[in-house]
């Protein structure tokens, strides 16, 4: 005990005389992201959705339908893609996109005889606004037809295929705040994890091996400090995207508790990416090697929702987009305990691994 | 005090210490001499716990540095050859540090940094951070973290390498004092005159070896008053070597084309002898280099090459 409030009281005093490191990481990415927020106003973002269509009549009759949407102001709002129709029904049942629209065979010859024909409307029941919109416009372009047919009215069958909770529509900040939080974080982690190569350049890790503390008591010590920085830094962060920016944070503390172990366990990798090269520039090489693909992949630069769905599969599994999704569940609200305590011990898992492996080589590092 | 006994470290093919035993009792200074590479700082290394021997065994004060490496360490300090300080902290603030590490506590530790300070000279600049202060002041600094704890023994790496000589004087006095203080103190230089001034024992190393350990005098005595005598020019080696057979009490240390090197008693009388046997031998000699009998002549008696080399 006596050791970590020696090595807490020296690594404070080098912090506070190199501010500089703290700034950058957290600085940076937060001021952009509060001053996009701004930009971007505080409201909900600007409702973007896809329509799928499938159309099996091809004919003039069936393209006019969708007029409405190749139109200002729908067009800037919903996307169509066309689609068969067993594709259409896979998408619209995993929710990928906000309506799915079947056009029958056989549409345009009932249009023109008169005769009774049905449009069948799948809706996404997770998106509020978007589906309702399709509903209401092509309500108005059957009516229309309807109007001037020569009594043939078509009908629109809709149908919601899934049992999920509407969300309600999340704010730009909320969407992208996040990911500039955790860009800060994998900053932040490795900046401190380059400390180590300070320490052994300049040849107090060498001193440190050769006195009565042991490896074990030096880097735990490092650790709980990183950890007591990561509480401050996400309680500032959070306060100024909430403050700032408007970003919802329910619960503070979840989310403050949750960057800090994230953040605690990513400044364990990057030790041990740090520990491992035999050059400082072997070591920062390696570590930018890791860190940009992460960052891009795992919705840091990017927010998840802005990314196509093959590239959000694959960031889901990275480390920071894993972290990035459980900490807006927090956000959300929707997560629950046991979904974070699962996720917690499995952080804290990697995190004692990768403390045993910087371990295993400190000796040999420091020598 | 330190024991070390048939210490032995390889890497790989290459072996950086080859079986070297001494001890070093309390109060004494004991030197580690020998030319860069001879395996003086793997030795340091291996009695300060970094590195682990590939075999035989090392004491501090009776404990094993491998089986209670804690115990060791306790009472061991060291001051590395390279500087080792944190560069953004201040003098104090790294004394406190160090001073921490070996498990001290104020106010005991507070009187001692002052102490330390003042000692090494740097009592007006304590405040300030180590990124701002000269070479000197730094190897001062390290050294005072080494005895902040007031170790009972003390490793030294060549405290003194790029140091002014103002701070070098300085240094071998807080050496010195550390001594006269009770300390068992490991002194590594390849500097003969810190040796021959600071040392009581020496050990002489090369090339992991030690080739000869004893007082200053008895290793002085190893030379049997012996001068060194260098003399550069152009030689046929096997000629003045049969020409300087032929006058009593001159032993051929090196001999090649350009470098003839004698070892000899009364050399400076004996030049006219010597020179006219070797121009006897068709040998052009055109430098003459007459050494005292010193460390330095004593290590080019017994491994054929200067210690600087």
């Amino acid at each position: 005990m006596h050791f970590l409030a020696v090595s807490l009281r020296k690594d404070w005093a080098r912090a506070v005389r190199d501010p500089a490191q703290f700034a950058i990481s957290l600085g940076i990415p937060l001021v952009l992201g509060v001053l996009i927020s701004v930009v971007f106003g505080r409201t909900p973002a600007a409702p973007h959705g896809l329509l799928l269509v499938a159309d099996e009549d091809h004919t003039i009759a069936s393209t006019r339908f969708l007029d409405g949407f190749r139109r200002d102001p729908l067009d800037k709002m919903i996307a169509l893609e066309y689609v068969t129709r067993d594709v259409g029904r896979a998408r619209i049942e995993r929710g990928d996109a906000s309506a799915f629209l079947l056009i029958p065979k056989g549409l345009q010859m009932a249009f023109l005889t008169g005769a009774p024909s049905r449009l069948e409307l799948y809706t996404n029941p997770a998106q509020s606004i978007l589906p309702q919109m399709i509903r209401e416009t092509m309500q108005i372009t059957v009516d229309a037809a309807a109007y001037f047919s020569r009594g043939g009215t078509p009908l629109i069958e809709v149908e919601d295929v899934a049992e999920r909770p509407s969300k309600p529509a999340r704010s730009f900040a909320s969407i992208f705040l996040p990911s500039m939080l955790f860009m800060s974080l994998l900053f932040l982690a490795s900046g401190s994890a380059a400390d180590i190569w300070k320490e052994r350049t300049q040849g107090t890790l060498r001193r440190t091996a050769a006195s009565p503390v042991s490896l074990f008591s030096y880097l735990s010590a490092r650790v709980i400090f990183v950890i007591l920085t990561y509480v401050a830094v996400s309680l500032v962060g959070l306060a100024a995207a909430q403050g700032l920016a408007g970003m919802p944070v329910p619960n503070l503390a979840a989310a403050a508790l949750w960057m800090t172990f994230v953040g605690t366990v990513f400044y364990l990798l990057f030790l041990w990416i740090m520990v491992l090269p035999a050059t400082q520039r072997a070591a920062s090489v390696l570590t930018n090697l890791v860190i940009f693909p992460l960052a891009m992949l795992g919705g840091c630069f990017f927010p998840f929702e802005w990314m196509p769905g093959w590239m959000v599969s694959v960031g889901r599994l990275t480390p920071n987009g894993w972290a990035i999704t459980v900490f807006k569940a927090i956000l959300d609200n929707s997560a629950s305990a046991g979904e974070l305590v699962r996720s917690a011990v499995a952080l804290a898992a990697f995190g004692a691994l990768a403390f045993a492996l910087i371990l295993r080589r400190a000796r040999t590092f420091a020598v | 005090m330190i024991e070390v006994e048939h210490l032995r470290k390889t890497y790989g093919e290459l072996t950086a210490v080859d079986d070297i035993s001494f001890t070093a009792q309390p109060g004494e200074i004991f030197g580690l001499l020998g030319p860069n590479g001879a395996g003086k700082t793997t030795t340091i290394s291996c009695i300060s716990g970094l590195l682990a021997p590939t075999a035989g065994h090392i004491r501090i004060l009776g404990h094993d540095v491998v089986g209670e490496g804690t115990a060791a360490r306790r009472v061991l300090g060291v001051v590395p050859q390279e500087i080792s300080l944190y560069e953004d902290l201040s003098a104090t603030e790294n004394l406190n540090y160090w001073g921490g590490t070996q498990g001290m506590r104020n106010p005991v530790l507070h009187k001692r940094v002052n102490e330390v300070l003042t000692l090494t000279g740097l009592a007006d600049r304590a405040r300030e951070q180590v990124k701002q202060f000269s070479g000197g002041m730094r190897r001062r600094l390290n050294f005072a973290c080494g005895i902040v704890h007031q170790p009972k023994v003390l490793l030294l790496d060549e405290p003194t390498v790029g140091v002014d000589p103002q701070s070098r004087v300085r240094l071998l006095d807080l050496v010195r004092a550390q001594a006269e203080s009770g300390a068992c103190v490991l002194y590594t230089t390849h500097y003969m005159e810190e040796a021959e001034t600071l040392c009581h024992r020496l050990a002489i190393v090369d090339r992991g070896k030690i080739i000869a350990v004893g007082t200053l005098a008895e290793l002085r005595a190893l030379l049997a008053e012996h001068d060194l005598l260098r003399l550069s020019g152009i030689f046929k080696p096997d000629a003045a070597k049969a020409a300087i057979a032929g006058i009593d009490h001159v032993e051929v240390l090196q001999a090649d084309e350009s470098l003839l090197l004698l070892s000899l008693p009364d050399a400076s009388r004996r030049l006219p002898a010597i020179f006219s046997a070797l121009a006897a031998a068709g040998a052009e000699v055109r430098g003459t280099n007459l050494t005292q009998p010193s460390l330095e002549s004593l290590f080019i008696k017994l491994t054929g090459k200067d210690l600087r080399e």
